[in-house]
Parts: C-alpha cells; structure tokens; sequence
C-alpha cells in the first residue's frame, strides 16, 4: 500500500481501486498524439445517448403505454407539462444525433482500418450497439402511437412475419396474440428501455475492449514510442470537449430552430388503423435500410438483402484480407470506400421516395455495389492494389 | 496532485513532461466551470418537467356543490374536494352543547382556534359557518389517516372523532384532544352555506382571501 | 344537446380587445369554424398564450358544457367547462360529426398547421381559393369547387366570407384577412411553445459559442506542448 489509510481516498483505495482506475482509464491512458477531429464521433454518441436515457427517464414519468392515452399523454407533454416541450425536443432530437454521430464513427472505422487485428471485438460490440440502438429507436418510434407509429409498426410486424420459422414466433410474442393494440404498445415501451439500458452494458464492454488494445490512428501504425502518444487528459479532454461543443451546437439548432426539419409530420396525427397515410417513409436513420428492402421486388430477398447489410458488416474484419491499415495508404481503396459512403446515402435518399423508375435504378444499383464492396472488393482488391509505403512511426506520416 | 512514480501499467509511460506539476490557471478553471454550470441548466427543464402541468394551469375554481337534504342530525356524509376526504355534519342540539361544555376547553390543544387551520369565518366556537352544519377536512394532522366518527350515541351524545393509526382524538368539530399525538385542529376547507341544503366547498362567501395552501397542516 | 351552445357563443360579447393575428384568428375559429371543427388537445388555459384575459378565457370555458359522469339516476351529466378541459369537439360523437358532414369528420385543428403539408400558410390557401365552379365541371354532393387542390374540390363549404366578423380592434374582416388570421392562430396551435422555443435556442447557442471559444483556446494551448515537441 502506497498510499496511507488516513485520507479518505487512501481509504478507498484500499478497498475499491477507482479513483486510480479512473486515473488509469481516462487521465493518463496513451493515446496516439495524431487522432483527428473524426475520433470526437465515439465521445458524441456517448454523450447523445446519455442525453437521451436522461430525458427519456423524465419523458418516461409523464407518459402512458395504452391506445386510448399514449397519444393524448404525448400531447400533454409537449403542451402542457412544464419545460416538456424541451424535454421531447431533446428526446428526439437526440435520436438523428445519435445515429448521426455513429454513422460517422463507423465510417471513420472503415475508412481507418479500426476493425483491424488486434480490434475485431471493438468493432464486433459496436456493431451490436449499434443494433441494439436500431431496436431501441424504433420500439421507442411506436410508442407515441401517432400514424407512422402504428403503420411503421404494423409493416415492420408483417417483415417479421414474413421471416421464415422464427418470424411468426417472434411477432406473436411482441404481440401478445393480439392485433397491433395496446398490449403490444406496452410490450414495445418495456422493449424501448430495456434495449436502452443494456446499451450502456455494451458500451462498457465497447471501452473496455478500447482500452485493452488502444486507439487506431488515421496511420493505422501502433504506437511504439512514448514519443507517439499523449496522455488522455489534457490533451483530448480539450479536443474532445472543443469538438462537443461543436456537436451540441448542431443539436442546439436542430431541436430549437429546426424542430420538424427531420421528423414525419404525420406522427402528429393519432393512430388510426382504418387509414393508411400517403406513402409510408421510416425516419433518415433508417431510410438506408428502408431502401434495399423496397429495391428487391419479392418480400423474402428484401428482407434478407436489408438484415443482410447489417450482417455483413460483422464479417468485415475477416473479409478485409490488406495488411495495411488505413487507407490513406490504399489508393484504390479510398476511392472504393468513398463509393460505399455514396451508394449507402443513395439507398437513403432512394428509401424516401418511390421506388419507381430511376430511384428504383439508383437502389438496386447502390445494393448491388454495397455487398459488392465487401464481398468482392474488401477480400479481393489486396490483390491487386498497390498500396503507398506505409511510415515506420505514426509521426512519420504527420503533414 | 502528486503522483506516483511507477506509471499504469496499460499505458506505454505517458511522455510530455508536467504531470503533477502543472498548474490550475484561470482559462482551464472557467472552462471547467463554465461546463458545470452549463450542466446544471441543462438539469433545470428535466427537473421543471416533475412539476408537471401544475405550472400551466391558470389556478381556477375547484369547488363543488353537495345537496345535504338527505343528512339527518348526528349523520355525517363524507365527500372528496381535491382528493381529501371532507367529513359533512349535520349537528344535534346536544352536540353543539357538548361543545360549549365548561371543561372542555382544558382538555384541548387549541380550543380557541388560534392557530390557522380554517377560514376566518369558521374561526368560532363552532369551526363552521353556521353552528348546525359542521365542515371537516377528515385527514389526521398527526400522520394523514381518515379518522373515523363516532355516531352520537344514548351514552356519548357529543359524538366524536377518533384516528385508527394512532389514537388522536378530536371533539365534534375537529378540536384535538391534548393527550393525542396529533399536534393541530383538523383543518377546515372554506365552505359557503348557498341554502339550507346546499354546501359550497371550496369557496369562503366570508372569508374570499382564504387559501387552503396557507393552512399550518393538512 | 351538448354543445348547442355554439349560437349562444357567437353572440357573447368579446371583451378583448383583438389585436394580434392570433387573436384575430381565434375570434374566427370561436365564431366560424368552432361550428364543426375540434381543439382535442388545446385546453381553454391555453388560451392565455395568445395573450387572452383570464376572464375573458373563463366566461369561454363557462359557455362549454363537458360530460360530468351521472346523475342520481344514471344518467349523463354535463357542467361548465373548466380552464383545464380541453376546448375539445362541437359534436358528441364522432358518428354525429359525420352524420353532418356528409359522411367525412373535420379535421381536429389541435396540429393541422403541422399535419397539413404547407403548415398554415396552406390552410390560408385553401380558405382563399374557393371560386364559382365553373361550368361543366361536375361536383359529387357535399363538395365545393376550391383550386387549392389537384382535384379541384374540397369537402368543406366555403366557410368565410367578406364582413363575416367585426374585430374588436378594428381591422376590416376581409376574406383573406380572416384566412390569414386563422392561419396564424392554427400556426401557434399547432407550436404553442415557438417563442419560448427560440428564446432558449438563441441563449443555449451563445452559451455554447462561448464555451467553443474558451476551449479552443484551451485546446490551442494544451497542444502546442505538443506541436513544438515534434521533431
């Protein structure tokens, strides 16, 4: 014991390490000195999605997971509850935030090589936060129970149903052996925070994995020297926090002067199982997904190219065969991956609209170039790309 | 700030010089504080939101109106006015006498109804607007419970209220006993008497200012 | 009989004194358009965000009767509005609202400015473009020839017309001067918090435009150990 038991934190010490564990974790770790502002996206989503469990908390107080109330307690929030309004906006803002910030993150992974030896369980348990995310955002999206809540709900149910052997089982069960109806509703309010809260057990496993191997650099060489890193505190407490600031200011604008700017108007108007609104749309996050489902013409192929996506991405690290890391140093690749980053955004912009005529070409084209990036590409491009001298040091490289 | 000389084992031994002694200087202390107190506004529209709709409502009239033709004399009838439950009377002659009773008086806490627990006019004898009609809020002073009401009977003809929880006692018109735990008069809400069988709860005709919110206790 | 009230209601007299859009608008809606169409989810408190006297909003509320549970014999009850109820529906039911309305339910108006692509300045459009129909043109009963749509007709008859009200503060109530005005108070209907949504927006800004700056400066200090320490 190095420390005496006469001060109170020696006193803690002794018994529960955490104070030096956190000087250990989050004062002192090593970390590359030449990450750039794209390694601040890890930090926002952590800090979006504490603001959406908080305000979710306090959301969750006022709210009522039946049919008959679930809308009108909505509308009570936003009307009359005090500062409910801001509480909602923070909410919901907080969603396209968060998948904003981890779209962002999980490019800069892809584009970086973070998913790379020794890193495969850090991008294995990001990719289950970011299922897990997708689960919570959308059982949370039913529980206003406004129109697109319940015919999002209603159409995500029949896909489910549509899944051979388990699909039936699995709606069933979210059902409760009814139709879409209140049962169902409280079973997706209990669902909406209880995937919320096991975020955080992820995210503890997703910085700890973190942590055991370090950060990538843009370089994707491993720091050797103690002239490569910098502790984690001054020097990325500020970058980080300049960069929050950054973010919360986007957020600030989005939910105080462009509040309707990404959500579906016609979730203001209660649910009505005898209507169908126009034409049905998921909200941005999820418009990616929404477009492979609509650019396949058979129910089944559609559903399995969209979970499809999600699920290739687990296999990334393995299908990736380049020794080298980053692509800075992958000519080809860069340009690749910049495809990638394309097509994914046309199947976006293509889930918004019919899929008719020339965005029917544009899904069914950017499909086919997503799984033939990481089917073809990823595994066979190391064969014929001729990468640019990676440096012997992550300075090496500093411009 | 001192820190040990054997660096963390996980980390590659941090590099740049001034660990430990660097200084606390004033851009780092208002950046740090600026953040806590951009911390502590954001806990202010999560805290505000436990109000409520309280904040939003523009504070109406809650009273009610209770037709009391159908109490008889020594009858109470029990109505709820803002959730509490509120005790009725219609009082006999012989109870308004056992509370004119000499000795009485010694036997309260506050006989006289000094200590704010009812309207101005129901600050008498009586704590009601008229003797005949008796208006109680039934919760306890002494933990909350409802207490219950002896019916007058051929032995005790005052009738009188008793708390189940913990044995306060209280004369016909809500007066605590002194050797009860319950330290106040139960509280009388503002009544006006619209007819002979008609009771507004909710509403002083002769005291309007009263509050029920500035009462010592419900 | 609940709501019948509505002949009484045009006659009250108005105290106010009118004098911003949304008021204006809210004059219209009480006088015109209350006749068929719902406020579920706006309650008569609310009212005082547009800058209504209490008392004025009370004697409103008190001209509303709302079901109060039953009577000695079970049978339905109504009393006064209060200022917490909601401003809520002229018709009992909807199977009434329908019944009177050639079979389609208006609207409830508590987020039409939100629901209804074009927000307010549309529904001012509609209220504005209903024309004479125009001869050949064949219209199903209970549909009005209004070019605001593709097709050309609109199950609401033309609800406005010149001189329809008389504005306490003045202003002459011309047809698009009422259209406008009902858009600006379905507008705040729909977004009752806007001011004090952007009140707070600009004071969070500044705020953190504040903190940007203190930690760039912060930031630019801490690295430049760094920057100098490169080889």
């Amino acid at each position: 014991m190095s420390k005496p038991e006469t001060s109170p934190t020696g006193w803690l010490e002794a018994r529960l390490p955490i104070v030096s564990a956190f000087r250990r974790e989050y004062v002192d770790f090593a970390m590359p000195r030449n990450l750039n502002y794209l390694w601040n996206f890890g930090a926002f989503a952590t800090i979006a999605l504490a603001l959406l469990i908080v305000s979710g908390i306090f959301l969750a107080l006022n709210y009522t997971p039946s049919v008959a109330e679930a809308f009108n307690s909505i509308e009570t929030i936003d009307r009359h509850v005090s500062s409910g309004w801001l509480v909602r906006a923070i909410h919901m803002g907080g969603v396209s935030m968060l998948f904003a910030a981890l779209y962002v993150h999980m490019a800069r992974s892809l584009y970086y090589g973070s998913y790379k030896t020794p890193r495969e369980l850090l991008w294995l348990t990001g990719l289950g936060l970011f299922i897990l995310v997708m689960i919570a955002a959308f059982a949370g999206y039913i529980l206003p129970w406004g129109q697109m809540s319940y015919w999002g709900a209603t159409v995500v149910i029949n896909a489910m149903n549509a899944v051979p052997v388990i699909g039936p089982a699995l709606a069933s069960w979210l059902l409760g052996g009814e139709g879409l109806g209140s049962v169902a509703l409280h079973r997706f309010y209990v669902l909406h925070f209880v995937t919320a809260f096991s975020i955080i057990g992820v995210i503890v496993l997703h910085v700890a994995a973190l942590h055991v191997v370090g950060s990538n650099n843009p370089t994707g060489v491993e720091p050797e020297t103690s002239d490569d890193v910098v502790p984690f505190h001054p020097y990325y407490t500020t970058k980080d926090g300049l960069g929050l600031c950054l973010f919360l200011m986007v957020y600030a604008v989005l939910i105080f002067f462009a509040p309707d700017l990404l959500t579906l108007a016609n979730n203001y108007a209660m649910a009505n199982p005898l209507v169908t609104p126009g034409d049905i749309t998921p909200e941005w996050y999820f418009a990616p997904f929404y477009g492979i489902l609509r650019a396949v013409p058979f129910k089944l192929g559609g559903l399995l190219l969209s979970a499809g996506s999600v699920a290739v991405l687990f296999a990334v690290p393995w299908l990736d065969r380049s020794p080298v890391k980053s692509a800075r140093f992958r000519p080809v690749l860069r340009w690749a991956l910049l495809g990638l980053f394309i097509a994914f955004i046309a199947l976006g912009v293509a889930g918004m609209h019919k899929p008719t005529g020339l965005w029917l070409g544009i899904s069914r084209l950017s499909v086919a170039y997503y799984y033939a990036y990481f089917l073809l590409l990823l595994p066979f491009l190391p064969r014929f790309e001729k990468t640019r001298p990676v440096p012997a040091s992550l300075r090496g490289e500093n411009r | 700030m001192t820190q040990d000389a054997d660096s963390p084992p996980s980390s590659p031994s941090c590099p740049l010089p001034e660990r430990g002694a660097r200084r606390r200087d004033v851009l780092s202390t208002v950046v740090v504080g600026a953040g806590c107190l951009g911390a502590c506004a954001l806990a202010y529209p999560f805290l505000d939101s436990l109000n409520g709709t309280a904040n939003t409502s523009l504070g109406e009239d809650d009273s009610i109106d209770v037709d009391i033709s159908s109490l008889r004399a020594g009858q109470q009838l029990v109505v709820t006015w803002r959730g509490w439950p509120v005790f009725i009377q219609k009082r006999t002659p012989e109870m308004l006498a056992s509370l004119r009773a000499s000795d009485l008086g010694q036997r309260l806490r506050d006989p006289d109804s000094k200590i704010l627990q009812q309207p101005k006019d129901a600050t008498n004898w009586h704590r009601s607007v008229v003797p005949e009609i008796g208006v109680l809020i039934g919760i306890c002073t002494h933990l909350g419970c409802v207490p219950s009401y002896a019916t007058p009977s051929t032995n005790d003809k005052s009738g009188k209220y008793s708390c189940p929880c913990h044995g306060s006692q209280f004369d016909v018109a809500g007066r605590v006993y002194k050797e009860a735990p319950a330290p106040y008069n139960l509280p009388v809400p503002p009544v006006t008497m619209m007819s002979a069988t008609h009771v507004r709860i909710g509403q002083s005709k002769g005291d309007p200012g009263f509050s029920i919110a500035s009462i010592q206790q419900i | 009989m609940k709501r019948v009230l509505l002949i009484g209601l045009m006659a009250l007299p108005l105290t106010a004194q009118a004098s911003t859009p949304e008021q204006r608008g809210f004059q219209v809606y009480r006088q015109v358009c209350a006749t068929c169409h719902s406020l579920d989810h706006v309650t008569f408190a609310d009212l005082s965000g547009i800058g209504l006297a209490v008392a004025d909003i009370k004697a409103y509320a008190a001209s509303h009767q709302v079901p109060d549970g039953v009577d000695d014999d079970g049978d339905p009850k109504t009393r006064p509005a209060r200022l917490s109820d909601s401003i809520g529906s002229p018709y009992p039911s909807e199977a009434m609202a329908r019944l009177a309305n050639h079979g389609d339910t208006p609207p409830d108006f508590s987020r039409l400015a939100m629901t209804e692509e074009g927000g307010a300045g549309r529904i001012e459009t509609i209220l504005r473009s209903y024309e004479p129909k125009p001869a050949g043109v064949v219209l199903s009963a209970g549909s009005y020839y209004n070019t605001a749509f593709a097709q050309k007709h609109i199950g609401m008859p033309p609800p406005l017309h010149d001189g329809q009200v008389t504005y306490a503060d003045g202003t002459k109530a011309t047809l698009p001067q009422m259209a406008q005005d009902v858009g600006a108070f379905l507008d705040w209907v729909a977004h009752p918090h806007r001011s004090a949504r952007s009140h707070t927006g600009l004071a969070v800004l500044g705020y953190l435009a504040g903190l940007t700056v203190l930690l760039a400066l912060l930031k630019h200090r801490v690295w430049k150990r760094v920057k100098e320490n490169r080889q």
